[in-house]
């Protein structure tokens, strides 16, 4: 992955171009024009920008901020990035036809619903 | 730029951004490819080794504290070149997991940075959550799964949305629903099936790393326990399948559970070491004689209520002392290894401090206030 960053990130011929003018080319690529649409799009932006120009050890520890930021708007709008919402692609997979039984799962007893009473 | 590099640009952000909102910490960027797994480690100056986690944060980092690994303000590796093993159950009987997952593995790196060493080893209740046997879990712990697997999900859909065609989609083939349970826990527990499964993104990219047995200097380290039969199907070979099992393969089937994973005379269940003084010690001595190298075992698994202590002249050496609030709630204890020799037992119990009269004099030599060591 640390490859594939630099190789993203270095595409430049330019040395010196600043980490802060790849991150904008970064972000007006058409492919990220969906992320930064619909309610959440500004804070997408801004975290994004953040971490991409961060060069702590840990990268994006400096973005406390903005990632808050993103976090709480999408609690506010869960389906701020569904592509349902921007419309792209609404053919939804056809999942979850598993049952429980394919599955040897144990649940623990706190969780299992309380027999009714036979009399 | 083209678009695949930005979208692998946006998946990584996204990755570290869903860890940050999930556990509040920024981990490492990871390096690839992943280091092989080792199994042989040369004896290291100091080594510490600590019990059962069973998803009790503070417990768990009061341990690593006392061990003298952990910074307790910072969380942070403060034990530079020490070596430190975990010997198994992160998981279940607590809430805060996920939480310990995520510390370890920043810790593992840290302590590589810092020229030491931290080697976690894999549980009977890692084993069982991975093979969906939810019997232990917490209702905190499934809150702190169904939260992950809400930001997962985000997290999925943004890698979409920004163009990543390789979105798996890690809940697939997991009901949706669940017969017999309350209906408040099915988020919850499907959650904790797709992030644990083999291949899972839990198991694949955290438990990958635990080894189910770790040799280092002369102390061999495993959950429950070694028999014969197991030295005998070869130590790497198990650390090596038991991997394979749990990374799963994105195109194959995942293979199945190890049978050395399973039952009471299983690696990570066997307790014939660690009940009370009547300790079979001419088979322990055999066994151990089976591996190159091999002094002592250090097990887990089988709670001491007493404290770390040993048997068969120190080659049996169980360290569970049951710290987890959710069984027991157990005073911190951690054993530590001198120069491949000295063995100390550090304690959080009061009874051992400074300043206490302490008629025997090893118990005295300790390393800060509220840390006493045993003889």
């Amino acid at each position: 992955m640390e490859s594939l960053i630099a190789e993203a990130t270095s595409y430049s011929k330019d040395e010196n171009e600043s980490l802060e003018v790849r991150a904008q080319k970064a972000l007006e690529c058409p492919c990220v024009a969906n992320l930064r649409k619909g309610p959440c799009g500004t804070q997408f932006t801004d975290a994004f920008l953040c971490f991409m120009k961060s060069t702590s050890e840990e990268k994006g520890s400096d973005c406390v901020h903005p990632f808050v930021a993103l976090q709480d708007c999408i609690k506010t709008y869960p389906d701020a990035f569904s592509e349902d919402i921007i419309g792209d692609n609404i053919s939804k997979k056809e999942v979850d036809k598993a049952t429980v039984q394919d599955y040897k799962f144990i649940p623990p007893r706190w969780s299992v619903k309380a027999k009714q009473q036979i009399s | 730029m083209d678009c695949q590099n930005i979208s692998s640009l946006i998946s990584n952000f996204v990755d570290n951004f869903i860890d940050f909102t999930v556990c509040g910490i920024f981990l490492p960027q990871p390096t690839n490819p992943s280091p092989p797994p080792q199994t042989i480690f040369p004896s290291p100056p100091r080594l510490v080794a600590i019990g059962d986690f069973h998803g009790d944060y503070p417990k768990s980092t009061q341990a690593m504290t006392l061990a003298g690994i952990l910074d307790p303000a910072t969380h942070r590796w403060s034990g530079g070149s020490s070596f430190m093993v975990q010997v198994g159950d992160i998981f279940d009987r607590g809430g805060n997991e996920i939480k310990l997952i995520y510390l370890l593995h920043r810790l593992k790196h840290e302590a590589t940075l810092a020229g030491g060493n931290l080697v976690t080893i894999l549980g009977n209740h890692e084993v069982m959550n991975m093979n969906y046997d939810f019997r232990y879990v917490t209702r905190e712990g499934l809150i702190e799964f169904e939260r992950w697997g809400w930001w997962f999900k985000k997290g999925m859909d943004m890698k979409k949305l920004g163009g990543d065609e390789d979105v798996r989609d890690v809940f697939d083939g997991l009901p949706v629903s669940f017969e017999g349970v309350e209906r408040k826990y099915w988020n919850g527990f499907r959650a904790r099936m797709a992030a644990l499964r083999p291949n899972g993104p839990i198991a694949s990219r955290f438990l990958q790393d635990y080894k189910t047995v770790a040799v280092v200097g002369d102390s061999v380290f495993v959950h429950g326990g070694l028999l014969k039969e197991h030295v005998e199907h070869g130590l790497e070979k198990i650390n090596s399948e038991v991997r394979d099992w749990i990374r799963g393969s994105p195109t194959t089937k995942t293979t199945k559970c190890p049978d050395y994973l399973l039952g009471g005379l299983s690696v990570v269940w066997l307790r014939k070491f660690s009940y009370g003084s009547n300790c079979d010690c001419e088979q322990l001595q055999s066994i151990l004689s089976s591996i190159p190298g091999a002094a002592r075992m250090v097990m887990g698994h089988t709670i001491q209520r007493e404290g770390i202590n040993s048997v068969c002249d120190n080659q049996a050496l169980r360290i569970d002392v049951g710290l987890s609030k959710g069984c027991g709630n157990g005073i911190p204890e951690v054993l530590e290894i001198t120069g491949g020799k000295e063995i100390r037992i550090l304690t959080s119990n009061l009874l051992y401090r400074r300043s206490d009269p302490v008629p025997d004099k090893k118990k005295a030599e300790f390393l800060a206030p509220e840390v006493g060591v045993k003889a």
